[in-house]
């Protein structure tokens, strides 16, 4: 396990963010964005005829239950490059709340505004964002507000546009780059003005609570779960 | 300020004066005349309103809607509807609004890509001729796109920022199969839990030519009046549009028995009751009279 340096510790708690260029890369990365864009290309005309049906959101799609279509998903929630940092940040007590395995179309305004996921009195909720494929800057990139996820920071409040954002940073990168947020802070993704859609998978973790996630959740995965620790991260003891 | 009801229909019974279609909802001889809606503003102290066309696109059949703008013509604007593929939409519209009170027009559909992820060009757009002429006139679009439509209206919107949108029924865009008619003759939308529109409509919020209409809230609340399940999309609303670019609208006469019309002059207060007397006056009334230019009483 890759614990987090002193550094990064630091940064985490100063600005509620890391960046993991090339956390995962090679024949990983390959095995991945294969997955991801079958599975994405299989789902798609699914998710056009519930976005008919207004069932679904029409300016993003996600891959149902992408933890059952190929283990490739289930390797990347505890992958080495940042799970230290996910364990020592969260006590070495963390669970997984769910991955968003996320196609996001070009588009002339952003799928969503600035916004906290949580508030300060939530476990210490934490996301990875995995781009699948390089993300420039202007492509729907992921936009934060270093400092924002503190309980003293802000008030902030939406801006229309959101390069408008004081203080925002925003994160293009290389295909395998990770970002780890605390979702207390503002977050975004910027707008997408380029014609290529990002592809990108969303971990969100949290730090345990009893009974947050039943053993049921991933009990379709058991079998890919065979060490007491993703047993843990995976909730499938209780 | 003034207080305007800015979305409700009227229609008459059928007659070789007044034709128009007809439903097991309006049958031939149903009728919900503007007088009767006079009758209800004046007991509300509502002061002037926007009737939307039914019944039919055709010319003849907006008749009933152009007799009630001439009568009354201080006290209603029009919006108009444009039958689905015509060959000249230009000129349908043209023969519509030439001093007649109309000034737009309804619409579900543009007939883009229904993929997000195709090439966009909106000159390729069924709809494009109508937004341009709407730019060239100087037409309010009344929109209330269905679910499969919604993601190209930003692509319009950037093509033509003159034109005035207005976005209807808290910018909901329904589903296909999700309408239905309930037991009090209202539509009825079936609409997940979760707000889709957050992601859609509601990001238009950029662009400074979008409005939205604060009604119907009864065809898409699992509760009664006064819907408080839906505060948190009105408080969305307000946070992304702000509260001048809000209209308050009764969607007359499908709410006259429930939950009444007196009721819904209400609905604001209720579900924004953090709003300032100067914001509430703006979303009854004031907004639709900068927007859509009211004459002064």
């Amino acid at each position: 396990m890759i614990l987090p340096t002193s550094e990064q510790k630091e940064q985490w708690e100063e600005e509620g963010y890391l960046v993991f260029e090339n956390a995962i890369q090679g024949e990983d990365l390959k095995r991945l964005q294969t997955a991801f864009d079958y599975w994405a290309d299989a789902c798609k005309e699914e998710w056009l005829d519930r976005v008919e049906a207004g069932e679904s959101v029409a300016t993003f799609y996600d891959i149902p239950n992408p933890l059952e279509k190929d283990p490739i998903f289930i390797d990347i929630i505890d992958y080495p490059s940042y799970y230290g940092a996910l364990m020592a940040f969260t006590d070495h007590d963390l669970i997984l709340l769910g991955p968003q395995v996320r196609t996001v179309a070009p588009w002339p305004v952003s799928y969503t505004g600035w916004h906290p996921d949580v508030g300060h009195d939530n476990p210490l909720h934490i996301k990875v964002q995995i781009y699948v494929n390089d993300v420039e800057q202007g492509g729907g990139e992921f936009g934060f507000v270093p400092g924002s996820h503190k309980p003293d920071a802000g008030p902030y409040t939406r801006p229309t546009r959101q390069e408008s954002m004081p203080g925002h940073k925003a994160f293009p990168g290389k295909a395998g780059t990770a970002i780890m947020f605390n979702s207390c802070g503002w977050h975004v993704s910027m707008d997408n003005h380029s014609d290529v859609p990002r592809k990108s998978i969303i971990l969100i973790y949290e730090k345990r609570t009893p009974g947050r996630i039943g053993p049921e959740q991933y009990a379709s995965i058991s079998e890919y779960c065979q060490t007491p620790e993703r047993r843990k991260l995976f909730s499938l003891d209780g | 300020m003034p207080r305007i009801d800015a979305h409700l229909h009227v229609f008459t019974k059928v007659s070789s004066e007044f034709p128009r279609e007809i439903s097991d909802v309006w049958p031939a001889e149903r009728e919900e005349s503007v007088e009767k809606l006079l009758d209800e503003m004046e007991k509300h102290q509502i002061d002037q309103a926007v009737l939307v066309q039914m019944a039919g696109t055709s010319i003849k059949q907006h008749r009933y809607l152009l007799h009630c703008l001439k009568a009354y013509p201080n006290r209603f604007l029009g919006i108009g509807l444009v039958p689905e593929g015509h060959p000249n939409p230009a000129d349908h519209m043209a023969e519509l609004t030439d001093e007649t009170g109309i000034i737009g027009f309804r619409f579900s559909t543009f007939g883009g890509p229904r993929d997000i992820f195709a090439k966009m060009d909106v000159r390729e757009f069924e709809a494009y001729p109508i937004w341009k002429c709407a730019a060239e006139r100087d037409y309010v679009l009344w929109l209330y796109p269905n679910a499969i439509n919604a993601h190209l209206l930003p692509y319009l919107i950037q093509e033509f920022p003159q034109v005035r949108v207005v976005l209807n029924h808290l910018a909901v865009c329904p589903g296909k199969g999700k309408f239905s008619w309930d037991k009090f003759g209202r539509p009825q939308i079936q609409v997940t839990g979760y707000n889709l529109t957050m992601h859609t409509t509601y990001r238009l919020a950029r662009f400074e030519n979008v409005n939205v209409h604060l009604s119907g809230q009864y065809a898409f609340s699992t509760e009664e009046f006064p819907y408080k399940d839906l505060a948190g999309w009105h408080r969305g609303l307000l946070t992304g549009f702000g509260a001048k670019r809000l209209m308050w609208a009764t969607d007359f006469p499908w709410i006259l028995e429930e939950p009444g019309y007196g009721k819904l002059t209400t609905v604001i207060e209720e579900l924004l009751p953090d709003l300032s007397a100067a914001e509430l006056a703006d979303i009854m009334g004031g907004n639709a009279k900068r927007i859509l230019r009211f004459p002064d009483l």
